[in-house]
């Protein structure tokens, strides 16, 4: 095998986080590979969370499909909730204890689901029991089934290693790690590798290492390495393992950020929580993490941060951001870099909070009253979100203007292989600075578009949000009014001309595609893996991925939509809408007609995402995609 | 910048036009302000005067040092961020009763809760002036001011009392026709290391014909003439100081106070709460620190790798 999918679920609370990590490093460790989602309600303690996850021997991967090849549960409602995502022939992995639990007595399962698995189970003839599932599986689904009793795993392990009784279903999340390590064949030393980062104490590093020992013993004794995967053929000697937080809180603090203001929200909050546990720069320095009473106050004070000469910069998701927009206005009218990182989740109002989306691309682009120069740019993986929060940044000081990076959930709390930065070929540019020991300082000096800037405390200066003179000061005059005006917008000119074309797309597939995909942020990596099936197949299909909506790719994507008949070319993204195809038309005028879009919450699989363009060849306009729990 | 040996109120002054209402009490509190900026001889690059929206907004355009005039309740979190990011910085907020205790309220809570070393001067008119006389939260039930066309049917916000239980560390009451005592009570605020509030009675002469001149005039008294000692010397005193300058606050009717109500020196300010976290805060503050060398990041590849190295896996 190349390429290995699982999905791991249980009750939120339930360890699943811990499975899913030693999982991640042990596969990494080794050498391949891994993207692994999250998936998970609104809820502390109990409701179904999982983790679906991807690991290839020839790639870092940044796609995620079904079917999958084992479905480990920790409880009855992830057999339950995931029988179907099972390839014919996969592994089943589930605590036998839970043979008679009925899916009809599970309170945490939504009624839908319940409503819907009860019609299947009646049209397959199943009583509704974890047992009649399993069975259903094994006969006729030729499904190979891990059956643990987690109870007498956990006596074991209690009678072995001494551990009290309450203390015991800890170690339910190694019980999954040892089961899938056995069927894949981890390597043993990547594997203790991962239990030793996990489980930092002594003792409890050596009752989840026993823990998976005697599940592996089991497991391998009982089924062979069927799902081991090829030798990893990926060249590098070492990589980053982390979620898209992370890795823009990493990012940003390469940038140099030294303010952050944030307040509370899903799921923007981990990334400013990294950010302040690297807040002394190991020592050297004060990055400020500034937890504010509400939204209204983090754009404001990192704003007022920013005045200071600070770089400065929020993080926050929909709800958070409609509450900033007043204060962006107020930097956009005063020329303030001030940067925003926007984690996209399921909307309108509080929509879906903990799942993912792509609505919010009109709404940042047009937010706020008046007109003022910003720039958006949007990240497809975690490798390009940690390049574009450094440019964000960079951006922000060369034109002065608030520059807003768009996320989303899913890369959020996706975790992933990416590559080692190349810190060497990243710049911090601070645009414009005025010189120390002028007589008078004028911060909206008209004689250029971009003023140089000085700091508070270097000069005196006003700031307004009124309409200002070259002081800062109110000025309502209509020669002034139009002079400021012009000033402000031009910087959308040397934006488009200082911005390459190359650093807001990327293409993929072949020259002249016959139907060409256009998308944009975590649509990137299931496009590329998708063409690349439908390319193998014979077909010519492309893929256009948006990196920057402001400035906007307007030549290359004019040019190659020349090339590709009108009725074949297709938005791709998690939005009713196709919210950035309007944009496309808005700034070259094509029209396109056909979407395929998902705004379940949950990502776009590669699987789905191929049959549904093979559905647009037999002519359908609009594909409405929606597999996943 | 050259420096003049001393600074004269009229250094303070800026040439822009002060367009409020002749008579306006707002005229009291900028003079003030001069004054204890010129008392202070504080520099004017390093200090910064922020508003939020309304007649009190424009003041620091009137005042000849570095001016942040911002959104409506706003003011607090500029501040803020402006003074966290460098506390080198002196920092001065005016604003109006509704900017600070309607719109803005949450940012006055919290304020109090962090002790931020920065002052607020709040001009309290009980009217929206420049929408045209509205009620603001200061204004007593029932009273009618000339512009609204029902008696007021909210209630009054206790300033001084929401200032106590926030936390503020100077609390003060001001009358703008008193000028000479609200400049030392500006001076003390700005000298004071702490959240520093001053509530300032200003009559709005076009649209408040209840809170005139001479309304305030009859009842104004000065708490410090009459012994009050607002400092609570202890932690442990401060309880007891609290509620005895909650009970002054409640004065009004006959008898205003003005003068300070609570003094609590027992507080860490927010940036020495920092400096607690980041040995370095203080002395290279964000704002001032160096981010780059020669275009390229402080971080370099190999400080990287030592700072994240939980997200690092290295092969054989």
């Amino acid at each position: 095998m190349i390429e290995l999918r699982y999905v791991l679920g249980g009750p939120q609370g339930g360890g699943l986080e811990t499975t899913s990590e030693i999982l991640s490093w042990a596969f990494s460790k080794s050498g391949y590979g891994v993207i692994s989602d999250r998936e998970y309600f609104s809820n502390i303690k109990g409701r179904h969370s999982y983790v679906h996850a991807t690991v290839s021997a020839t790639e870092l991967p940044k796609h995620l499909s079904y079917p999958v090849d084992i479905v480990a549960a920790m409880d009855a409602e992830t057999v339950f909730t995931h029988f179907n995502d099972l390839r014919d022939g996969g592994y089943l992995i589930y605590n036998s204890d839970d043979d008679s639990v009925n899916y009809a007595g599970i309170p945490s399962m939504e009624k839908d689901l319940r409503d819907r698995l009860g019609a299947q189970f009646k049209g397959l003839g199943l009583d509704g029991t974890v047992r009649s599932v399993v069975k259903y599986l094994q006969n006729s689904r030729k499904a190979r089934v891990v059956a643990l009793s987690f109870k007498e795993l956990l006596m074991e392990i209690q009678k072995r290693e001494g551990i009290v009784p309450s203390q015991a279903s800890r170690y339910i999340s190694t019980i999954l790690v040892g089961a899938v390590a056995a069927i894949t064949d981890i390597n043993e030393e990547s594997l203790d590798y991962s239990l030793r980062r996990r489980f930092t104490r002594e003792d409890v590093y050596r009752h989840n290492k026993s823990m998976a020992q005697i599940v592996m013993g089991l497991v391998k004794g009982q089924f062979g390495s069927e799902l081991k995967l090829e030798q990893p053929r990926i060249s590098a000697r070492e990589f980053l393992v982390a979620s898209g937080n992370d890795a823009i809180a990493m990012a940003k603090i390469v940038a140099g950020v030294r303010f952050q203001a944030y307040y509370p929200i899903t799921p923007a909050a981990d990334e400013s929580f990294t950010l302040e546990e690297y807040e002394t720069l190991s020592g050297e320095g004060s990055l400020v993490v500034f937890q504010t009473e509400d939204e209204l106050a983090a754009i404001n004070a990192a704003i007022g941060a920013a005045l200071t000469g600070v770089r400065s910069s929020v993080a926050t998701s929909g709800p958070g951001f409609d509450l900033m927009v007043e204060g962006l206005g107020w930097a956009g009218q005063n020329e303030v870099p001030i940067v925003v990182t926007y984690y996209q989740r399921g909307g309108p109002s509080t929509g879906q909070p903990t799942r993912g989306g792509q609505s919010d691309l009109l709404s940042s682009v047009f937010a706020s009253h008046g007109e003022y120069p910003r720039i958006v740019l949007a990240s497809g993986d975690h490798e390009e979100a940690f390049y574009d929060a450094i440019d964000a940044f960079n951006y922000a000081e060369v034109f002065q203007v608030p520059v807003i990076h768009l996320v989303d959930k899913f890369l959020a709390n996706t975790i992933a292989t990416i590559p080692m930065p190349d810190l060497n070929n990243v710049r911090i540019t601070r645009g414009t600075l005025a010189p120390k020991g002028l007589k008078v300082y004028k911060r909206f000096d008209l004689s250029s578009v971009i003023s140089p800037r000085a700091f508070l405390g270097d000069y005196v200066m006003w700031y307004s949000g009124d309409e200002h003179d070259e002081y800062g000061h109110i000025n309502e005059d209509p020669v002034n009014r139009i002079n400021m005006f012009d000033k402000r917008m031009r910087k959308l000119d040397i934006m488009e001309k200082e911005i390459p074309e190359e650093r807001r797309f990327s293409y993929f597939g072949p020259e002249r595609p016959d139907i060409l995909l256009i998308g944009w942020g975590f649509v990137k990596g299931v496009a590329v893996k998708a063409i690349d099936e439908l390319n193998s197949e014979g077909m010519r299909v492309g893929y256009y991925h948006i990196r920057a909506f402001i400035p906007f790719p307007r030549e290359s994507l004019t040019k190659l939509t020349k090339e590709v008949e009108a009725n074949n070319l297709v938005a791709v993204e998690h939005n009713y809408m196709a919210q950035a195809s309007r944009l496309v038309t808005m700034n070259t005028g094509i029209m396109i007609n056909r979407s395929i879009v998902k705004y379940t919450g949950r990502p776009i699989y590669v699987h789905e995402l191929v049959n549904a363009i093979k559905n647009m060849l037999k002519g359908s306009t609009r594909e409405v995609i929606s597999y996943g729990a | 910048m050259e420096r003049k040996m001393k600074l004269t109120i009229n250094d303070y002054k800026t040439d822009v036009w002060v367009d409020w209402c002749p008579g306006c009490g707002n005229f009291g509190i900028l003079s003030a302000m001069y004054q204890a900026l010129a008392d202070l001889q504080l520099e004017p690059e390093k200090t910064v005067v922020v508003s939020g929206i309304g007649c009190s907004g424009k003041t620091p355009h009137f005042v000849n040092v570095t001016g942040v005039h911002t959104l409506h309740g706003r003011a607090l979190p500029y501040a803020e961020g402006i003074k966290l990011a460098n506390p080198g910085l002196t920092v001065v907020v005016n604003v109006g009763d509704g900017d600070l205790l309607g719109i803005g309220a949450a940012h006055f809570v919290a304020l109090g809760r962090r002790n931020v070393d920065l002052v607020v001067i709040m001009h309290d008119n009980t009217v929206y002036g420049l929408t045209k006389g509205q009620a603001s939260p200061t204004l007593t039930r029932n009273l009618q001011p000339k512009a609204l066309p029902k008696p007021n049917i909210q209630d009054a916000v206790n300033p001084i009392g929401l200032a106590i239980a926030s936390g503020y560390t100077f609390i003060a009451r001001g009358y703008a026709a008193r000028v000479q005592h609200l400049k030392e009570l500006i001076k003390k605020a700005i000298l004071h290391k702490g959240a520093a509030f001053i509530d300032v009675l200003q009559p709005c002469v076009t649209y408040d014909n209840i809170h005139t001149y001479d309304y305030y005039n009859k009842r104004v008294y000065d708490l410090q003439e009459e012994g009050w000692d607002p400092v609570a010397k202890s932690p442990e005193e401060l309880p007891q100081k609290a509620a005895q300058a909650l009970v002054k606050s409640y004065e009004s009717d006959d008898r205003v106070p003005i003068g300070i109500f609570l003094v609590n020196p027992n507080v860490p300010t927010f940036e020495e709460r920092y400096s607690q976290r980041l040995p370095n805060y203080l002395k290279i503050p964000p704002a001032r620190e160096p981010i780059e060398v020669g275009g390229k990041p402080v971080i370099s590849i190999e400080k990287f790798k030592d700072l994240f190295k939980k997200y690092v896996i290295e092969l054989r």
